[in-house]
């Protein structure tokens, strides 16, 4: 009960504040990895860190290694799909990639409208390599509509 | 011309066409012999530099990840290091050993040297509330994650019957070397390739003898024999062996013979396996790689060489025992150990491991799968020679329970004597085959029932039904009413099919989700029909289903036959929130040098929306909480989880296929004969699968509705909106464009008022 009524102050001043917050302007933020992935601070991280770097030393399998290593102790990680559904792209697997494209948007936070529109970039582009024109086109639609303030 | 006056005058008493002759014979001879020694020259140098060792394909699997936070019982740590050979040793000292001090555990790893290995490590942790904590080496440098070697689970040599694991010179132990010069050959490295003396010697003894019982050979001797020629002891043989040991020395040095040798020496038998080396022989008796044997063992090793059959330490175990001290003797005689040691070792027992203990023959149904993959790609000569190093995804921990759960079923229940089981568990998120079970006697190899038990899989089949429902959310949702009530359909070929209930009852109309989590036959196949069997078949083919299905009435009830494996394969895309992720079992495969030659990647593929995927699970959930399969509700108390039970007609076959946040499995049980096995999926398959979930560390599922789903309340009938408390009221999750425009006038009322009191319950709760 005690712990129900600080988070209705907590509410309460967050809706104080949300009078005082403008629209975003600017060039949209840096893609993070969401705070709240379930990825923040497991140790999966360093499988995720070391993929990240094989995927920049252009050495993917090993990048798909690690980040399948992480997929099992952190199976519901939106980050993660997104890294997989790269990796597939930098192996020409464009089908492989939109499938983890797909599953990074299924457990994307529902607040990060950036994040989601670049999951749905990053999905825009495996259509298109697939030759899935209108999909991919509709995609990007929907990227932009996202980003939008 | 010249020449042969003076040959006959010098030749003395002899007559002139005698020596003559004499002199032609020996020319000839000696042509031969430069002939044969020509090419044997020849022969040791293409053969030995470009000898092929037979390595049969190697089968690993998953290397366990030890990091904070991972669930990890005590009990399951130590068994999983007994499996792997490690030792229990205070303060763990060297790679392959543990101990447990409290909480504490010290472990020492072993390394290896895949591209995603690491190598041996001294580590610490707590190990509480079967959590891992914090994990730091010796030296307190913080670790994330410590990966330990992959245990052997089995070996695939098609085509011959030789096996062996190679090793490097620089990778044996010295006393193991020592010990072997000291006792096969002390001259070793000073001879080159016979010992004349050993042949003096040898001759010696078989004069005394009266026949050959002893052959003065040198290792390099031994290796020809072993190499290129018989077994047979005659003089035949020696006339071809000796010239071929000094052409051998002559081209290759001490070091790439002993090597060859160590590799090549035959220690043993393993029912039609062969087992050469030193390598494998260490594995097959003690378990254990060689750099982690001591003194005694090496003595045990290289005393059978004398006799591998004669001193096998298995089956005469005294006889194993002498032999041992007697090359401990020469060891220590030969100053390779220390009178100290020769004393502390001589007391100490053999060390064997017990043959059926060992992991390369515990899991014959999880390596038959992996082997049938592999033969699709490899051929028996790749497999059987090239030393590959495959892979898996077996979780050796849920394995072990798998058969753990499998086989204490069939203990508690006597009258299941007659009849058979078989179970799956993969990962929702990967499709890793985590565990496969094909017998109740799991280290029975023979009939693979998780693979090759193609059975009616009964009320298993129906969320496919209802899922091909779901995707016509303009028709139905979950609280439509469907009629259980009786159905008839006049077949092609005459017949009537008449489907029954369980309980021989109907019970007239009801919502779609009780006749789901009833089970009940005359709604679900009165539902499939009005959808049409075709559509319910390519739901089934979207969902993993790659055997061709006939669109038959029957199918909507279960019958149409598969094994569990294939159950798995598309409960897998129920697991998998829509995505079907194919089922894998291989991971990697490796050559000898350990570079990767292939690999086998996640794949995943959106087969279900979001919508209707999450309605289904939680309709499944619905299932285990209030339908057939709610005991295992009652006993996983806490765990979301979901599932269906499947009884094949006249009790044939009894199924469960469920599936938590991080598993899912699949059980069956039943007769090889088909016969009737009186029990339910609820009764026979659904004990053995709760089971085996409480063995195994879960995640619960994580039911998150997506944007297109919502919670509304229904009224009785299914087809308007309601509210909470309003008579007859159901909340059910409902796809958007499924959600009904009426609203009953209580459903009116209580619509605004109910919506904000959930929301101010949300945040209280």
């Amino acid at each position: 009960m005690v712990q129900g009524l600080v988070r209705l102050i907590v509410l309460a001043v967050m809706a104080g504040l949300a009078g005082c917050s403008t629209a975003p302007s600017g060039p949209p933020p840096e893609l993070a990895m969401p705070a709240e992935d379930p990825l923040a601070g497991s140790p999966a991280l360093s499988l995720v860190r070391a993929a990240e770097a094989a995927l920049q030393q252009r050495r993917s399998a090993d990048a798909g290694e690690k980040l399948e290593r992480a997929l099992a102790m952190v199976p519901d990680s939106s980050w993660l799909y997104r890294l997989l559904a790269e990796q597939r792209l930098r192996r020409d697997d464009a089908a492989g990639a939109e499938g983890f494209a797909r599953r990074a948007l299924r457990h994307a936070p529902p607040e990060k409208p950036y994040y989601q529109a670049a999951l749905r970039e990053l999905l825009a582009t495996a259509l298109a390599r697939q030759g899935r024109q209108a999909a991919a086109e509709n995609a990007r639609a929907r990227a932009k509509t996202l980003r939008q303030p | 011309m010249a020449r042969k006056p003076r040959s006959r005058k010098d030749s003395g008493s002899a007559s002139g066409p005698t020596r003559h002759l004499w002199l032609k014979l020996a020319t000839v001879v000696l042509v031969l012999a430069l002939v044969g020694l020509a090419w044997m020259d020849a022969f040791v140098r293409e053969r030995f530099a470009g000898h092929e060792w037979q390595l049969p394909a190697r089968v690993f699997a998953q290397p366990v990840d030890l990091y904070q936070g991972r669930e990890l019982a005590r009990d399951d740590l130590r068994r999983l290091l007994e499996l792997m050979r490690y030792q229990e040793r205070t303060g763990a000292p060297k790679p392959g050993s543990y101990a447990f001090s409290g909480n504490t555990v010290q472990l020492h790893t072993r390394g290896f040297g895949d591209d995603d290995g690491e190598p041996a490590r001294a580590l610490r942790f707590a190990l509480t509330d079967g959590t891992v904590g914090p994990l730091e080496t010796a030296s307190g440098a913080d670790v994330d994650i410590a990966r330990l070697a992959p245990l052997q689970i089995g070996s695939i040599h098609p085509g011959h019957r030789e096996d062996r694991v190679l090793v490097e010179l620089d990778e044996v132990p010295e006393t193991l070397v020592q010990t072997l010069l000291a006792v096969e050959d002390r001259r070793f490295h000073e001879h080159w390739g016979i010992s004349l003396r050993g042949i003096a010697r040898a001759m010696v003894a078989n004069i005394r003898a009266g026949g050959i019982v002893e052959g003065g050979s040198t290792l390099t001797q031994q290796l020809v024999k072993n190499f290129w020629l018989t077994r047979e002891r005659s003089i035949a043989r020696k006339l071809v062996e000796i010239p071929m040991a000094w052409l051998l020395e002559r081209h290759y040095s001490k070091d790439a013979i002993l090597e060859a040798y160590l590799n090549q020496v035959y220690l043993g038998q393993d029912g039609s396996r062969a087992i050469h080396g030193m390598g494998l022989a260490a594995q097959f008796y003690f378990g254990r790689e060689l750099d982690e044997l001591e003194p005694r063992h090496y003595a045990l090793l290289v005393g059978l060489l004398k006799g591998p059959g004669q001193y096998n330490p298995r089956g005469n175990p005294e006889a194993a025992r002498q032999r041992r001290n007697t090359v401990l003797r020469v060891a220590r005689d030969e100053g390779v150990i220390s009178e100290a040691e020769f004393r502390q070792q001589r007391r100490q027992d053999l060390g064997v491991v017990p043959r059926g203990e060992s992991a390369l023959y515990a899991f014959p149904a999880f390596v038959d799968l992996v082997r049938r993959q592999l033969a699709q790609q490899y051929s028996p000569g790749e497999l059987g020679g090239e030393g590959l190093r495959i892979q898996t995804t077996l979780d050796v921990l849920a394995q072990i329970a798998a058969e753990s759960s499998l086989r204490s079923f069939f203990e508690q229940n006597n009258r299941a004597e007659s009849f058979n089981g078989a179970v799956v568990m993969t990962a929702p998120e990967s499709g890793n085959v985590q565990a496969l079970v094909g017998d109740k006697r799991s280290r029975r190899a023979g009939f693979n029932r998780a693979l090759d038990a193609r059975r009616s899989v009964g009320s298993l089949i129906k969320p496919a039904v209802v899922l091909t429902a779901l995707e016509k959310p303009g028709q139905y949702h979950l609280g439509t009413h469907v009629r259980d009530e009786p159905v008839e359909v006049e077949l092609d070929n005459g017949r009537t099919w008449a489907p029954q209930n369980y309980d021989l009852e109907s019970r007239g109309p009801m919502p779609m989700l009780d006749a789901l989590t009833q089970s009940r036959n005359q709604a679900m196949a009165r539902l499939g029909l009005d959808l049409g069997v075709s559509h319910v078949v390519d739901t089934l083919q979207r969902l993993g289903v790659n055997r061709q299905l006939e669109p038959y009435p029957s199918l909507l009830l279960g019958g149409v036959e598969m094994t569990p494996f294939e159950v798995a394969a598309w409960y897998q895309t129920l697991a998998g929130e829509g995505f079907h992720t194919p089922l894998r079992a291989i991971t990697t495969v490796r050559n000898r040098q350990r570079e990767r030659v292939a690999r086998y990647p996640v794949s995943t593929r959106a087969a279900v929306d979001a919508g209707p995927a999450f309605v289904m699970q939680w309709a499944l959930q619905q299932v285990v909480q209030d339908g057939t399969g709610r005991h295992a509700a009652q006993q996983l108390p806490g765990l979301k989880v979901a599932g269906k039970t499947g009884t094949s007609d006249s009790f044939r076959d009894a199924w469960f296929a469920g599936f938590s946040g991080n598993r899912l499995a699949v059980v069956w049980l039943g007769r090889d004969d088909n016969g009737a096995i009186g029990m339910t999926g609820s009764s026979g398959a659904l004990p053995v699968w709760t089971d085996l979930m409480q063995r195994v560390p879960q995640r619960p599922l994580k039911l998150q509705p997506p944007d297109s789903v919502e919670r509304v309340w229904l009224d009785d009938d299914g087809d308007r909106i309601s509210a909470s408390g309003c008579p007859g009221a159901r909340r059910y999750p409902l796809l958007r464009a499924s959600i009904p425009e009426q609203a009953t006038a209580c459903g009116k009322a209580g619509e605004v008022s109910e919506g904000v009191k959930e929301w101010f319950k949300g945040w209280f709760d």
